[in-house]
C-alpha cells in the first residue's frame, strides 16, 4: 500500500510526461527556460553608501553621494540591512547560505555606470542551491544562486534634444540577483515562477517587486530542442519588466527558434532585446561580441562572514511566507485555494496587508461572511471606482462593525450594502451604527413587519387567493410589495416567514 | 590659485640650503590662509603639513598630477585631513607626485618633475643652487619627500602602494613611514591599487613622524579596510611583548639575504652594513634570515597593482567629472567607445596608460588564472615568508623551520633602494623595466601589508675617495616589522637615527 502511494501509476506518469513534453503550440518541441531576476532591495539606504534609495517620481540626481558618482577617494561600506534582506530571501528560497561570500567588480564602460564597474558577487555568491515551488507543477524550480549587487544609474534619452540624461538616484541601489537553473518548461511556468517569487519578495519585505516601475526585472534564457534530444542553443532576452512581456517574449522566441531549426538553420547564441510595442525580440549582440567583464575580486570589501547565529536570528524574525499564509487561510479559515489566492494577491494598504486585515476581522466572526464582505462587497465597490485595496479608507473596526450590524439583524443585508456604499463615498470618523441611524436603516427602529404584511395581503387579494390555492411562486410578488413599501429596510427572510404564516392562518381559518 | 612654486614658504628655509622658488617644484598648490587661531593645547599646533596631491581637500584642487583631474576639486576632505586639522596642524598645500601614484621618479606629472633638493655641503659652498646637478626626488611621492627635505613644511603626507613613500624618502634623505595596511584611513585618498595603498608620513625626524602617525592611527568607519581599535592595540602590544619592552640588548634584527643582491652598489651595501654593525655594538642581535619568495614579489606586485589600477582608472571617463574632450563636429553621438577613448587618450599620461593596458590584460578571461590568480598566490607566499621570521607573528612557532632556533626576529633591516637618487637627465621614466626594478626592495612589505620605515643613514667615511658625489647622496635603510608593530619599528628607527648624531 505504501509502495503504491509512493509510486504514481504508470498512466499518471505518462500523462505528466505528455504534458511536460507536448504543447499544442509547438508539438514535438521541448522548451527550456531559465530566469535571472533582479529585484531592487527595499532598504532605506543604498548597498554601499548612505544615500537614500529613491521612490518613483523623485526629482533626478537628488539621492547621490560622492561614492554613487564614483568620485575619487570614495570607498564602499556594506549596508548590513541589505545583507539581512538577502538572508531572508535565501531562507525563503530554501537555499544554502554561504559562511563566506565576497564581492567582485564587473567592468564595462557605460554612462550609467559611473565607476566603470559594477560591484557584484561573481565568484562567491551569498547563497546557492535553493528551491521555489510554483503553482501547477509538482517539482520545485531549482535556484542556482542568489547574489548581492549594485544597480546602475538610469539614462533617459530625450529625442528632442537628442541627448541622454543620466539620473544617479538609482546608482548603487542594492539588487538581489536570483538565478534559476534551466528548469522552466513553458511561458506559463515562467510567469508562475515570477509571480510566486514576486509575492514572496513582497511578503518578506525584501523588494516591492514592482515590475512596471523597474524594481523587478527579468532576463530570460530560452532554448528549444526536439523531444528526446539534448538541449538547444540558448538565447538571452534582456530586461523584461512585466509578466505578460515575459510570456510574449518566450512565445516569440520559441517560434523564432523553431522556424530556424525547422528550416535547417542553427540557432546562434546571442543576447536579445524585447520590443514591448511589437511583442518581438531583436538581436543585440552575438556570443562573439559578448563583453569580457574582467571580473576582479573587490579589494575593499573583503569577505562577508555569516554566522549560524545570524542565520538563526533571521529565521526567527522572518515574516510568514506566502505559501504558509495560503495553507493557514485554507486550513484555519476553510477558504478555498482560489479565495486564499485572491486575499494574497491584494497586497497591502494603510491597514497593513490584506491578509492581516482579514485576520483581524475574523476574530469572533465567520470567516466566510467576512471574506464575502471584504472581497465581494468592499473590493467590488473599490474596483468599480477603479481603486485597489491600497486605497481602502475603511478601518478594520469600521468594516467589522458593519458586518456585525448585518449579522445581528440590526440592519438588513441590503441596507448593509447601502451603508458601505455611503461610507466609501463619504469617508468619516463616524461609526457605521451612527451612520445607519442617520440613514434610518436600523430595522427595529420604526418598522412593523406584521402591519406591512397584513397591508400587502389586503392590497393584493387575487395574489393572496392564488397562494392559498397552491401557487407558491406568487408569494414573491407579495414579498416584493412589502420590500418596496419598506424601501428595502425590511428583512426579506423575516417578511417571507410572516407572510406565509399569515396566509396559511387565513386558509386554515 | 594653483601655483607651481613655494615662494611663500621660502622664509622657512635654513640658510645652508639655498633652495628657492621653482627649483624644487614640490608644491603644486599653496593652501589659502586659515581663519582659525592657533591653539597651544592641540597636539599638532603650529605644525605645517603638506599633502600629496592624491589626498582630497575641499579648499584646494586634487589633481593627482593628472590632466584628467587638472581642474578637479573634491566635494569632501579626506579623513586624514580632518584629523590633522582637528589636531591643530596647518595644511601647507598640495604636493607634486607621479600621476595617480604610478612611478618611481616623480617625472610622470602634469606639474613637471620634482627636483631633489639635496646638495652636498662641499658642493653647496662652491656651486650656486641654480647650477647644481638636478637629481630625481624619487616617486611617486617625490613632492612630499622634497618639500620635507627642503624644509618647505614640517612634515608631509604621502601615499605608498609599492614603495612610493620609502623610495623618495631614501633619495631625499628624510624619514618615510609606510604604516601597516589598514591603520590609516584611505577615505579621501585617490585610489591606485586599493589592496596595497597606504597613506605614508614623511618628516625630518622619527619623533615628528611618530607625532603625525599617532594622530592618524585610528579606526575610520568610512574605510571598510580600516582595522578595528582592538586589533591595533593587540598587535602593538604583541610586538612589544615579544621584544622585551623595547630594550636594545634584547632586539633581534633579521638581515634578509634576498635584500642584499649582487646588483646592489657597494657604496650602499657598505653604509647599510656599517649601520647594522653599530646596532650590534648597541647590543642588538643580528640574525641572517631568508625570505625565499622575494624574487617573485616584484612580478606579482606589478600584475596585482596594474590590475587594480586598470579597474580604478575606469571611472576617469569624462562623463561625470574631470576632463572631457568634446566630440569633433560631425561625429555621430552613438559612438560611445570613441567618446571614452578620446577623453582618456588626452587626459591620462603614458605611464598610467601603460599600466591600464597591463592590468586590463591580466584581468581578461584568458589571462586571469595565469596572471591575477598566480600573483595572488605569490602574494600569500610573500606574507608567509614574513610571518615565519617574526617572533611576534602568529606563525612564530614555525620559526624553528626557518632555522632560527625557535626564536624569530623583531624587525628586518635592509637597504631602501637599489641606488642613490639618479640624475634627472639620465632617467626619463620611459624605460619601464629599469624604473620598476627599483621597487624590488619595497614591494614585499606592501604585498604583505607590513609597516616599513625608511631612515636616512649617516654619511659614509669614504669621502675623499674617487666617487665623492655618489658617496654623499642620501642612502636609506628600511625597518620592516610585523603588522601593527609601528611602535617597535619606529623605536628601531630611532636607534638608526641616533647613529647619525
Amino acid at each position: 500500500m505504501l509502495v503504491l502511494s509512493c509510486r504514481p501509476p504508470i498512466r499518471l506518469l505518462a500523462r505528466r510526461l505528455r504534458r511536460a513534453f507536448h504543447d499544442s503550440r509547438w508539438p514535438g518541441w521541448q522548451v527550456i527556460i531559465g530566469i535571472e531576476t533582479h529585484a531592487q532591495i527595499l532598504s532605506r539606504q543604498k548597498l554601499f553608501s548612505n544615500s537614500l534609495n529613491s521612490g518613483l517620481g523623485e526629482a533626478p540626481n537628488i539621492n547621490v553621494s560622492p561614492f554613487d558618482a564614483a568620485f575619487p577617494g570614495t570607498l564602499p561600506v556594506l549596508n548590513q540591512d541589505c545583507v539581512d534582506l538577502a538572508l531572508r530571501t535565501a531562507i525563503a528560497l530554501d537555499s544554502k547560505i554561504q559562511t563566506r561570500s565576497s564581492f567582485d567588480r564587473k567592468h564595462y564602460f557605460y554612462s550609467d555606470l559611473p565607476a566603470g564597474y559594477q560591484i557584484t558577487q561573481h565568484y562567491a555568491p551569498i547563497a546557492l542551491d535553493g528551491h521555489l515551488n510554483i503553482p501547477n507543477r509538482d517539482s520545485p524550480i531549482r535556484i542556482k544562486q542568489i547574489q548581492l549587487e549594485q544597480d546602475t544609474a538610469k539614462s533617459v534619452f530625450d529625442p528632442h534634444t537628442r541627448t541622454s540624461n543620466i539620473d544617479l538616484n538609482r546608482a548603487g541601489t542594492g539588487l538581489l540577483e536570483i538565478v534559476t537553473e534551466p528548469d522552466l518548461r513553458s511561458p506559463e511556468e515562467a510567469a508562475g515562477f515570477v509571480r510566486t517569487l514576486q509575492a514572496m519578495l513582497r511578503a518578506i519585505g525584501a523588494s516591492d517587486g514592482n515590475m512596471e516601475a523597474g524594481s523587478l526585472r527579468c532576463d530570460v534564457n530560452v532554448s528549444i530542442n526536439s523531444v528526446g534530444q539534448p538541449h538547444g542553443t540558448r538565447c538571452e532576452i534582456k530586461n523584461l519588466n512585466g509578466v505578460k512581456f515575459i510570456q510574449a517574449a518566450i512565445i516569440f522566441e520559441v517560434q523564432r527558434q523553431r522556424a530556424l531549426l525547422s528550416n535547417g538553420y542553427p540557432v546562434s547564441q546571442e543576447t536579445r532585446g524585447f520590443n514591448s510595442d511589437t511583442f518581438e525580440t531583436f538581436k543585440m549582440r552575438s556570443k562573439e561580441e559578448a563583453l569580457d567583464y574582467r571580473y576582479m575580486p573587490d579589494p575593499n570589501l573583503g569577505v562577508i562572514f555569516i554566522t549560524p547565529e545570524r542565520i538563526e536570528q533571521t529565521k526567527q524574525t522572518m515574516p510568514e511566507l506566502p505559501w504558509a499564509t495560503r495553507t493557514r487561510l485554507t486550513e484555519t479559515y476553510k477558504l478555498s485555494e482560489q479565495d486564499a489566492d485572491i486575499l494574497l494577491s491584494l497586497g497591502g494598504g494603510q491597514e497593513g496587508s490584506a491578509v492581516a486585515y482579514f485576520d483581524r476581522l475574523c476574530k469572533d466572526r465567520n470567516p466566510r461572511v467576512v471574506f464575502s464582505w471584504m472581497v465581494h462587497e468592499l473590493l467590488g465597490r473599490l474596483s468599480a471606482a477603479k481603486l485597489t485595496f491600497a486605497d481602502n479608507p475603511l478601518s478594520e473596526s469600521q468594516l467589522g462593525e458593519l458586518v456585525d450590524l448585518v449579522h445581528t439583524g440590526a440592519i438588513t443585508g441590503t441596507s448593509g450594502k447601502l451603508l458601505l456604499r455611503e461610507i466609501l463615498a463619504n469617508p468619516s470618523q463616524k461609526t457605521p451604527t451612527e451612520r445607519a441611524r442617520l440613514m434610518s436603516l436600523l430595522s427595529h427602529d420604526e418598522l412593523d413587519v406584521d402591519d406591512l404584511c397584513v397591508a400587502a395581503i389586503a392590497a393584493l387579494p387575487s395574489e393572496a387567493l392564488a397562494f392559498k390555492r397552491g401557487h407558491m411562486n406568487v408569494l414573491n410578488k407579495i414579498l416584493g410589495w412589502v420590500m418596496k413599501e419598506s424601501r428595502g429596510k425590511a428583512d426579506s427572510k423575516l417578511v417571507r416567514e410572516r407572510l406565509v404564516a399569515l396566509l396559511e392562518q387565513d386558509r386554515d381559518a | 590659485m594653483r601655483i607651481n612654486v613655494a615662494r611663500r614658504l621660502t622664509h622657512r628655509l635654513s640658510s645652508w640650503r639655498p633652495v628657492n622658488d621653482a627649483s624644487v617644484n614640490a608644491f603644486v598648490c599653496i593652501a589659502p590662509p586659515t581663519p582659525s587661531a592657533p591653539d597651544p593645547g592641540l597636539p599638532l599646533n603650529g605644525v605645517s603639513v603638506g599633502l600629496k596631491d592624491m589626498i582630497c581637500t575641499t579648499d584646494m584642487p586634487t589633481t593627482s598630477a593628472s590632466g584628467m583631474l587638472r581642474d578637479f576639486t573634491s566635494p569632501f576632505d579626506a579623513t586624514v585631513v580632518t584629523l590633522l586639522r582637528a589636531a591643530g596642524a596647518h595644511i601647507a598645500g598640495k604636493l607634486n607626485c607621479d600621476e595617480f601614484g604610478m612611478g618611481s621618479l616623480n617625472v610622470h606629472s602634469i606639474h613637471g618633475a620634482v627636483v631633489n633638493p639635496f646638495q652636498a655641503p662641499s658642493v653647496a659652498a662652491s656651486v650656486p643652487w641654480t647650477e647644481r646637478e638636478k637629481r630625481s626626488a624619487g616617486g611617486s611621492s617625490g613632492g612630499s619627500a622634497a618639500a620635507v627635505a627642503a624644509g618647505l613644511c614640517d612634515a608631509a603626507l604621502s601615499t605608498d602602494t609599492g614603495g612610493s613613500t620609502r623610495l623618495p624618502a631614501a633619495y631625499c634623505g628624510v624619514v618615510g613611514l609606510k604604516p601597516s595596511y589598514g591603520l590609516i584611513s584611505r577615505h579621501g585618498i585617490v585610489a591606485f591599487a586599493d589592496s596595497l595603498d597606504c597613506v605614508g608620513i614623511m618628516a625630518p625626524t622619527i619623533a615628528r613622524t611618530k607625532r603625525i602617525f599617532d594622530i592618524l592611527n585610528r579606526h575610520d568607519p568610512a574605510d571598510p579596510t580600516s582595522a578595528s581599535h582592538d586589533s591595533r592595540a593587540a598587535a602593538s602590544a604583541r610586538a612589544f611583548d615579544s621584544w622585551s619592552s623595547g630594550v636594545p640588548s634584547s632586539l633581534r634584527i633579521g638581515v634578509p639575504a634576498e635584500y642584499f643582491p649582487s646588483e646592489l652598489p657597494p657604496r650602499i651595501m657598505s653604509r647599510v652594513r656599517a649601520a647594522l654593525a653599530r646596532l650590534k655594538e648597541l647590543g642588538a642581535t643580528l640574525v641572517p634570515v631568508s625570505l625565499p619568495a622575494t624574487p617573485y614579489a616584484l612580478s606579482a606586485y606589478y600584475v596585482l597593482a596594474s590590475a587594480e589600477a586598470s579597474s580604478n582608472m575606469a571611472r576617469y571617463s569624462g562623463v561625470h567629472y574631470g576632463m572631457h574632450v568634446p566630440a569633433p563636429a560631425g561625429e555621430p553621438p552613438s559612438m560611445t567607445a570613441a567618446a571614452y577613448a578620446r577623453t582618456r587618450s588626452v587626459g591620462l599620461g603614458s605611464e598610467v596608460k601603460k599600466r591600464i593596458l597591463l592590468g586590463t590584460y591580466s584581468l581578461t578571461a584568458d589571462a586571469f588564472d595565469n596572471y591575477f590568480l598566480q600573483a595572488q598566490r605569490v602574494r600569500r607566499l610573500v606574507s608567509e615568508d614574513f610571518a615565519r621570521v617574526f617572533r611576534a607573528s602568529a606563525h612564530s612557532r614555525d620559526n624553528r623551520d626557518a632555522g632560527m632556533g625557535g626564536e624569530g626576529v623583531d624587525v628586518l633591516i635592509h637597504p631602501s633602494a637599489m641606488r642613490v637618487a639618479p640624475r634627472l637627465g639620465e632617467v626619463d621614466g620611459s624605460d619601464g623595466l629599469d624604473a620598476y626594478v627599483q621597487d624590488v626592495l619595497t614591494v614585499p612589505a606592501s604585498l604583505a601589508g607590513l609597516p616599513a620605515l625608511s631612515v636616512p643613514l649617516p654619511a659614509s667615511g669614504a669621502e675623499g675617495s674617487g666617487d665623492e658625489d655618489e658617496c654623499v647622496w642620501p642612502v636609506g635603510a628600511s625597518v620592516v616589522g610585523p603588522w601593527g608593530a609601528e611602535e617597535a619599528v619606529l623605536a628601531v628607527g630611532e636607534m638608526l637615527e641616533g647613529l647619525s648624531r
